[in-house]
């Protein structure tokens, strides 16, 4: 039977080496370009070639995916502040999407079940909560780990408290995206391996592939969503402080 | 605001709860036995680091948890 787990492997498929740095080419950095071009050509191609007032059938798809992108954006950082976030959120859930549903297609490579990837999403994020948060509130912007009506003497304890659930957001963050995609896709390895040991028995979990190849796509957009709102909430707890 | 905000609400917390719980446990017990080696002082560090991370991970779910109850109230209210 084979490993469950070989299609996670990474290939150097052109390698590269500069000074001691590994820049190789490999499977993973190819599944990232094709998402890359797969969200450029179906969002930058159309809107450089000029928009339609009434709009075709691509169009329409792309129009009710922003639309979708911008109420999540009003909803949990609000309309004033949230405009100027809609480029980054959108390029952010589309990109996660893309990459994940590019990991359905059989033989290819899932990016997001490398940690590496979500970790630097999540750490990039983070970052980014707290460059908005400082620029916005200034030193204010230390409140955050004093929760508002707590009493003096629980300072000293609320603040480490509140520094330990900072960090764990972005962990959280990363772990999540990076967990749901690699439990899915190891099922998906171990049930095929289970359908071609045996040819009586074989076609029961074979018919599971199927089911769950189906509930790996709704994973699919579910995980981008919630990796993307979840994103829109931490910029919104860090511009509405409390 | 858009009509399918509750089911988005609800996706999000189902998500968020579990993995924030468990995550701010650990992240507590490493920055204990972190300072456990930094400073020598095992195995206090530790102790002190995990007891922090629980409390952490159920004050993020105590709070996300009155925060629903807020607004079941008041879409009850709407409602009535």
């Amino acid at each position: 039977m084979e490993n469950p787990l070989h299609h996670f492997e990474v290939h150097n498929i052109i390698p590269i080496h500069i000074g001691g740095l590994d820049l190789s080419i490999s499977n993973a950095v190819i599944a990232m370009w094709v998402g890359l071009a797969l969200v450029g050509s179906m969002f930058v191609l159309p809107s450089k070639r000029g928009l339609s007032l009434v709009p075709g059938k691509l169009q329409s798809v792309l129009e009710i995916a922003m639309e979708f992108i911008r109420n999540m954006v009003y909803e949990f950082i609000g309309e004033e502040e949230g405009k100027k976030y809609i480029p980054f959120i959108a390029s952010l859930f589309l990109f996660i999407l893309a990459c994940n549903l590019i990991g359905m297609v059989p033989g290819s490579y899932t990016i997001t079940c490398q940690i590496v990837v979500t970790g630097v999403f999540a750490i990039g994020i983070f970052i980014m909560t707290l460059v908005i948060g400082f620029s916005k509130h200034g030193l204010h912007f230390l409140g955050i780990l004093i929760p508002p009506g707590i009493p003096k003497v629980l300072i000293p304890l609320m603040i480490p408290i509140e520094i330990i659930s900072m960090i764990a957001r972005p962990v959280s963050l990363s772990v999540r995206l990076f967990a749901n995609m690699t439990a899915g896709h190891t099922i998906l390895a171990v049930l095929f391996g289970l359908a071609g040991a045996s040819l009586m028995i074989g076609w029961l979990p074979f018919g599971f592939t199927i089911a769950i190849n189906g509930l790996e796509i709704a994973i699919a957009f579910i995980q981008a969503y919630i990796f993307t709102i979840l994103t829109c909430v931490y910029i919104g707890d860090v511009i509405h402080l409390h | 605001m858009s009509k399918n905000s509750g089911f988005r609400q609800g996706v999000q917390l189902a998500f968020r709860l579990g993995t924030e719980l468990t995550v701010a446990t650990i992240i507590g017990g490493l920055m204990g036995y972190a300072l456990d080696s930094f400073f020598e002082i095992k195995p206090w560090g530790l102790v002190v680091g995990v007891v922090f991370g629980v409390v952490a991970g159920c004050l993020g779910v105590y709070r996300v948890a009155t925060k629903m109850n807020i607004e079941d109230e008041d879409t009850n209210n709407n409602l009535e």
